[in-house]
Formats: C-alpha cells, sequence, structure tokens
C-alpha cells in the first residue's frame, strides 16, 4: 500500500471494524476501547490479520504494548509509526 | 397471532447442520441419546406457572419448524421438513416442588438428571421443566443441537419472554427467523477449492494421530453425563480478565480459557499416565455478527478452529498460549471457518453413517481430545425472565462421544461460568472435582 495519512489508516480501520461487527462505520468510535465496541479475540483477529493484509504489518509479535491496540485511534497511530 | 406462515414446507440443511446431525448420529449410536442440551434459567422467585404453559403453548404453536425432522429432497440435498397441518401434542413441561430442606447439590442433580432425558420419536426436540425451590425457580429448557445451537437457544428463551410480554415476536418474521436456505447446489468450484483448504488442515492435524483421549468405559449403552460447574461472581470474573491480559494479551482471552483448559486436562492425562498422542481440540464458533442473532434462532450458525497442541508445549503456559495465538492467527489469516463451512456443504451427499466415519477418518477413529467452547456474552438481553430476575443462565451440554468429555465457557451479565461435562465412568468424581479446583486456581479466581 501506499504512503496513507494517519486520517485515512483511521478510515480504513473504521470501516473494517464496521464490517466485522455489522453495523454502520459511523458507530465506530475512534477513542472507544475495542473490548466495549464488543470486540472479542476472534474479531480482534480478525483485524489485526486486515492490518497484515492490509498494511504489510504484523501486530501479533510487534512487540506493541495494549495500550497502542486499545482504540481505532492508538491503533492507526502505530500503524502510522511503523508504516 | 396465528401461524406463522413460513416460505417453504422445506428448510434445506447446510453443511454445518448436517455435522451436528453426525454429530447426533455418533452420540445417539454410542449412548442411547443424542446430542443434545440443556440451558438453566435460574430465577430470584417464582414465575406463574399457568401463564408459563399459556405462553410456550403459544409461542409453540406459532413455529411448526420445533416439530421438524430430517429429510432428504430428491436431489439428495438434506432438509428439515416442516408440517403445518398435522395436529400437536402441547411441548412437555414438567413441574416440580422442592421443599424448604433442598440443598443446591439436590437441585443440581435433578438438572442433571433432566439433561440426560432422551426425546420421544423424531419430532420431539424441546421440553421444559419449572423447578420450584425455596426463594428460586429454574426453568430447564432441554434441546435438541440439530435444533438450536448455544446462542440460538438463548434468542429462543428471549422469544418466550417477548411472549410473555405480549411483545410483538414480528423481527422474527417468517423470511427471519426460519429463513429460506437454499439447497446450495452451485458454486462448486468454490466448495471444492474450499474443500482442499479444509482438508489441507485435518491432515496436518492428523499426522501425529490419533489424539490424547481419555479411554471410555467398555459399555456406553444409556451411560448419563455429568456436571461440574463454576460460576464465577463479579470480582473472580474481573481477576480472571486481568490475568488473561497479563498472560495473553489484549483481548485474548479466549486463548487464555483455551490454553487453561489444555494445561488442567494435559495434567489429567499426565497423571493418568496416556502419553501417546497430541491433543486436539476444536472449538466451536459463532458465525452470525452479535446483533443478528435474533433473527437466525433456529438452526446452526457455528463452524469451527481446531486446535493441535503437543504435549511438550501443554507443559509450560507461557508456550501454550503462544501456541494457541499463533494457530489462531494462522486459522483466521486463511479463513479456516469459513472454509469449512463451505466444504462441510459438498458433505450433505453422504448418509449419516458413512459422514460419521469419515469424520474419525482424519484422526483414526477418534474427533478430539476434548471439546471445548467459550460463548461469550450471553444473546439473552433481558435481565428478567416472566417477571422474575435471573441470577445466572447455564448451559449444560452433553458432548459427542467420542470424546464425552468437554469444558465450556459462557458470560452472564459480565460474570463467566464454566461447565464440565462428562461422561459417566470417564471420569471419577474426584478427577473431576481436581480439574473444577485446578482450573479455578490456573484461571487465577481462587
Amino acid at each position: 500500500m501506499g504512503v496513507t495519512t494517519l486520517k485515512e489508516i483511521e478510515n480504513i480501520l473504521s470501516q473494517e471494524i464496521a464490517t466485522i461487527l455489522s453495523v454502520d462505520s459511523s458507530k465506530v468510535i475512534l477513542d472507544t476501547p475495542f473490548h466495549e465496541m464488543g470486540i472479542d479475540s476472534l474479531s480482534f483477529v480478525e483485524l489485526l490479520v486486515f492490518i497484515e493484509k492490509t498494511f504489510n504489518i504484523k501486530l501479533m509479535e510487534s512487540g506493541l504494548t495494549s495500550e497502542n491496540f486499545r482504540t481505532v485511534r492508538s491503533l492507526a497511530s502505530s500503524i502510522s509509526r511503523m508504516s | 397471532m396465528g401461524i406463522i406462515n413460513f416460505p417453504s414446507k422445506k428448510r434445506y440443511l447446510t453443511g454445518i447442520d448436517w455435522i451436528i446431525h453426525a454429530l447426533d448420529y455418533i452420540t445417539k449410536k454410542a449412548t442411547g441419546t443424542g446430542n443434545t442440551s440443556q440451558i438453566v434459567l435460574e430465577l430470584e422467585g417464582s414465575p406463574q406457572k399457568d401463564k408459563f404453559r399459556n405462553c410456550l403453548d403459544s409461542l409453540i404453536g406459532k413455529y411448526p419448524v420445533l416439530h421438524g425432522r430430517p429429510s432428504r429432497d430428491y436431489n439428495l440435498a438434506p432438509y428439515w421438513k416442516i408440517s403445518f397441518t398435522k395436529q400437536r401434542q402441547p411441548l412437555p413441561l414438567k413441574i416440580s416442588y422442592l421443599d424448604n430442606t433442598s440443598s443446591e447439590a439436590n437441585i443440581f442433580s435433578i438438572l442433571e438428571r433432566i439433561a440426560n432425558l432422551k426425546f420421544i420419536g423424531n419430532q420431539e426436540h424441546l421440553f421444559f421443566h419449572l423447578i420450584y425451590a425455596e426463594n428460586k425457580t429454574y426453568v430447564a429448557m432441554t434441546f435438541d443441537h440439530r435444533l438450536f445451537d448455544a446462542l440460538g437457544a438463548e434468542a429462543f428463551l428471549e422469544m418466550l419472554q417477548n411472549e410473555w410480554k405480549n411483545k410483538d415476536n414480528s423481527f422474527c418474521n417468517k423470511d427471519i427467523i426460519v429463513p429460506a436456505e437454499s439447497a446450495h447446489l452451485c458454486n462448486w468450484r468454490r466448495k471444492f477449492i474450499a474443500g482442499q483448504q479444509a482438508n489441507r488442515a485435518f491432515l496436518k492435524m492428523g499426522e501425529n494421530a490419533p489424539p490424547r483421549v481419555l479411554p471410555l468405559p467398555a459399555s456406553l449403552n444409556n451411560l448419563g453425563f455429568r456436571f461440574k460447574v463454576i460460576p464465577f461472581d463479579k470480582y473472580q470474573t474481573d481477576l480472571i480478565l486481568e490475568n488473561a491480559y497479563k498472560e495473553a494479551g489484549y483481548l485474548m482471552l479466549m486463548p487464555y480459557v483455551l490454553a487453561s483448559a489444555i494445561w488442567i486436562m494435559h495434567k489429567l492425562f499426565t497423571k493418568r499416565n496416556i502419553k501417546s498422542g497430541d491433543y486436539v481440540v476444536p472449538v466451536s464458533i459463532d458465525m452470525r455478527p452479535t446483533d443478528k442473532v435474533q433473527q437466525k434462532v433456529f438452526f446452526n450458525h457455528v463452524s469451527f478452529l481446531f486446535f493441535l497442541v503437543r504435549p511438550d508445549e501443554a507443559d509450560h503456559f507461557p508456550v501454550l498460549i503462544k501456541s494457541i495465538k499463533q494457530q489462531l492467527y494462522d486459522q483466521v489469516k486463511s479463513e479456516l471457518p469459513r472454509n469449512f463451512q463451505e466444504a462441510s456443504l459438498l458433505m450433505r451427499i453422504l448418509p449419516l453413517p458413512i459422514l460419521s466415519n469419515i469424520m474419525r477418518l482424519y484422526l483414526k477413529g477418534q474427533i478430539a481430545s476434548f471439546s471445548f467452547s467459550n460463548v461469550g456474552e450471553s444473546a439473552y438481553k433481558s435481565s428478567s425472565f416472566m417477571g422474575k430476575k435471573i441470577l445466572n443462565i447455564l448451559h449444560m451440554p452433553r458432548v459427542p462421544v467420542p470424546p464425552g468429555l468437554g469444558i465450556f465457557f459462557h458470560q452472564f451479565q459480565n460474570k463467566l461460568n464454566v461447565v464440565l461435562s462428562f461422561l459417566e465412568g470417564i471420569l471419577s468424581d474426584e478427577e473431576a472435582n481436581e480439574l473444577i479446583h485446578t482450573l479455578q486456581s490456573r484461571l487465577g479466581a481462587k
């Protein structure tokens, strides 16, 4: 994937989470922790797989802390730094 | 509201439905009773039994699918035959009254006995028991897994609750509650490719087959299942979630509880001196979006992940967690659950005796070391049932035989419940108690 702005990454992640949860993307709030959105282990791994396929980044063993994963905003920020 | 008119008297079975039918066949052949389960609502107080009976009769009358039976089409696709015209007996409802000297243990042994009751004939798939104890009531719904999966059974109880509230259940109108499933007699290429992917995964799992299993009793006929239940309170559940976070990572509860289950089983198997084979654990996962369960109540909407753990991995918890997480990632990445769903459509052509043999081919006569699921938050959304507060919801599933052993996690109102289900004779009572105590310690809730 080419150079992507932080905003674009946030939008891409929001769209994917909306797809995973079968909700409208407007319901995905950037600063809501994933566990409060209804994301569970399986859907979280689906998101990580999506990130690997889209941004070519393997987050599972990346050494990122849980704070980096917690919200769309923090995750997008981590992806932006690693891209 | 009269009978809901369905678009068809045939609801074609999906591949997953047919797999569940095969598990039912296997278990019925082994023990005389099929793959049934029981869901129990523990209520504060006593709902009115006449009102319960009326609501139940009213709800059941609207859904003839509940009295259906499997059949096969001329094109060989199996379907659930729904009869609209036949006059039916009311759904079985038994009521028990316990005096105030009845202990929790006594109540539990009644629930255990009920969970092992057989259905009569091929069109009975559901019955209810109401157990009135001193300040509590237990509503036990025993159901055929061919008709409901775990979340579907919970959603059905919510329909009963809506019936009591005179709430329109028509969010589950004819096209949603029993959607007209197609016969899936197209897109063969996609199914075959999915079959290749699934086959590759199963062959890998069978490399060191047969898996590690507990020996079954010499005679299985009419053996029932025993259950051990751990209902954790909110404080204990929060401790477990915190430990999952620390040891497995953010949102990794499922790998954590699965690893804990394998870890305690490994201790048991080692103590029993069972040394050959790896641990193979299929994990059922719900394929419906969370808010769509109420629209797909009947039949099965699950698929499976399959975990293979070597005994040396099971010795060390951090290694075990890492292995499970990696397998979870790899299987989601390779879309194994979806491939399995798709490929299983090809299996429907097979009669159940043949399919049940094929299912055991990969693992040389076995299906798994034990069954497992982590259902997650309940599909029953209300906090009460027929005007009475729900204290807890428990699942008590019989497990396919083999392996005759399973561990199941479930959450209700942010509290975790664990159920150990085992065929009589496969574990002693002491071993079962030890497993439960070890699990509590492993989860960090003791």
